[in-house]
């Protein structure tokens, strides 16, 4: 399955993308939404995993707009950030997934759908 | 009993009104020394013999440097004689700080004022004595609790930081948790992992380091500590104290900096000054979130023989009913922290010889902090050879 990361922290971007190829995924890394936005559209049977703290566009906005994409992907969002804050950001957002950070691999396994 | 009647010196106590001036000298709060032309004490009162510890008795007739240092009490006899010939006023009509000497030998400080009066028996001297180690000690105390004070405030940064700080953690613990357990999974599943094994542990070392790193700022500026002035350079100071500021940040904020970089040292408590300036960052971030496109820009420059760091903000200025309070302490309007943050700063700026100025902005314009600071002394030459 095709995976696409979208974090601004390098390390974690670089672990993540290490762990999920191990998994077995396919996985392409952003830096920030806007460099997702400019690639090819994830589809429907894609996951996207969004970091709700990204430089310039908000992770919040990301969820939105692929939530409202014809065809579905599977959206995980990660964060370090306090409930409070993520249920603020999220309101009326329904991601298949909140993993907090610090994240481990069978919590990200179980938001991932089994391959 | 004591009495002055025996007292050499001292003309028989022959009339009531002498007897009453002897009871009321002995009742005065402040220690009363009458000596002679030749510092020969004629009077010493109930509150002397409580200062110095010794009995009016013992102290009645001897010279009165018996209540100095030694090194006062060398030249005493000298001051007196050299009034006398000369009619110089050194010390009478004049309050002045002295050490006096107890006869345990502790020696403190006292207020002194000496008056003179003609006798028919000669000239004699009246000196009413304080002990300020009361009023010292008062402001020592006054001194530590600044510095408590100061603490306190820079442990309220932290804790309202606390919960961005966390965030902040949470970056290379994920990414040390991730590398670690992807080993652990190519090893259990007996995949050759060794081509890559030492690259991903020398990444995850380098997170725990940068998680480590993270604690050490953070400690270095909350620990309590003595202040401490050194000659430094403002703009490292400064630069650090931004970054501090910055560490998890939720706010998306422009941050400019403009530093002159060729500033003169300054004579400061580095940490103190560091505390302003995440104040200062602090404050001018939350003043801009509220804005589209949230800006800070901070700057330093020589301005008027002073070095100056500028905190601005593209925020909507400070309101002018806030403005009169703005520097007091719990006045704050935020809804967290103890409002000590600015006045603080302030106490901090003027302690250091400096201050912290506002221009408040407003009418589209943003407030601007300006944090004086004098530029250190040239250093002293060391000595020659």
């Amino acid at each position: 399955m095709r995976v696409h990361v979208v974090e601004d922290d390098a390390g974690v971007s670089d672990s993540l993308s290490l762990i999920l190829a191990n998994l077995g995924h396919d996985v392409i890394s952003y830096p920030d939404a806007e460099s997702l936005f400019r690639s090819p559209p994830p589809d429907g049977s894609d996951t996207v995993i969004v970091d709700l703290t990204l430089p310039g566009i908000p992770g919040a906005q990301v969820v939105r707009w692929l939530l409202k994409m014809a065809a579905v992907p599977r959206v995980v969002v990660i964060t370090g950030q306090s409930q409070s804050a993520i249920d603020h950001q999220l309101r009326g957002l329904a991601p298949a997934g909140v993993v907090r950070k610090p994240l481990t691999v069978e919590a990200l396994a179980r938001a991932l759908p089994a391959s | 009993m004591r009495d002055f009647s025996s007292s050499p010196g001292l003309p028989e106590c022959a009339t009531v009104s002498e007897a009453r001036l002897l009871s009321v000298l002995d009742t005065a709060a402040d220690g009363i020394i009458v000596i002679d032309e030749r510092a020969r004490i004629l009077i010493f009162n109930k509150a002397c013999e409580q200062m110095f510890g010794i009995a009016s008795v013992e102290a009645v007739g001897q010279n009165v440097k018996i209540v100095m240092p030694i090194e006062y009490a060398y030249d005493h006899d000298k001051y007196v004689g050299s009034y006398i010939s000369t009619g110089v006023k050194k010390i009478i009509g004049i309050g002045r700080e002295v050490r006096g000497r107890h006869a345990d030998g502790t020696v403190f400080p006292l207020e002194l004022s000496v008056g003179e009066a003609a006798t028919p028996d000669g000239r004699q001297f009246i000196g009413i004595l304080r002990d300020l180690r009361p009023r010292k000690e008062s402001e020592q105390r006054l001194a530590d609790l600044q510095s408590e004070l100061v603490h306190l405030a820079r442990v309220s940064a932290i804790d309202e930081m606390g919960a961005a700080i966390a965030h902040e953690l949470n970056q290379p613990l994920t990414a040390l948790m991730l590398y670690l357990q992807a080993i652990r999974r190519a090893h259990s599943r007996g995949m050759d992992i060794n081509a890559m094994v030492g690259d991903i542990l020398d990444k995850a070392a380098a997170e725990a380091e940068r998680a480590g790193h993270i604690i050490q700022r953070m400690r270095q500026f909350v620990e309590k500590r003595e202040p401490v002035r050194s000659v430094r350079d403002i703009d490292p100071m400064v630069d650090e104290a931004v970054e501090l500021t910055l560490l998890g940040q939720r706010h998306r904020i422009r941050v400019e900096r403009e530093f002159a970089g060729d500033l003169p040292p300054v004579a400061v408590d580095p940490v103190q000054i560091q505390q302003i300036v995440v104040n200062l960052v602090r404050n001018a971030i939350e003043a801009a979130a509220p804005t589209g496109d949230p800006a800070i820009r901070v700057r330093t420059r020589l301005r008027d023989g002073n070095v100056v760091i500028e905190v601005h903000d593209n925020g909507p200025g400070i309101a002018a009913p806030a403005l009169p309070k703005l520097f007091e302490a719990f006045a704050s309007s935020k809804r967290r922290g103890m409002g000590l943050g600015l006045a603080i700063s302030r106490t901090i700026a003027q302690n250091h010889g400096g201050d912290l100025l506002v221009d408040p902005g407003g009418n589209g314009k943003g407030a601007c902090f300006s944090l004086v600071l004098p530029v250190a002394p040239p250093p002293v030459p060391s000595e020659v050879g």
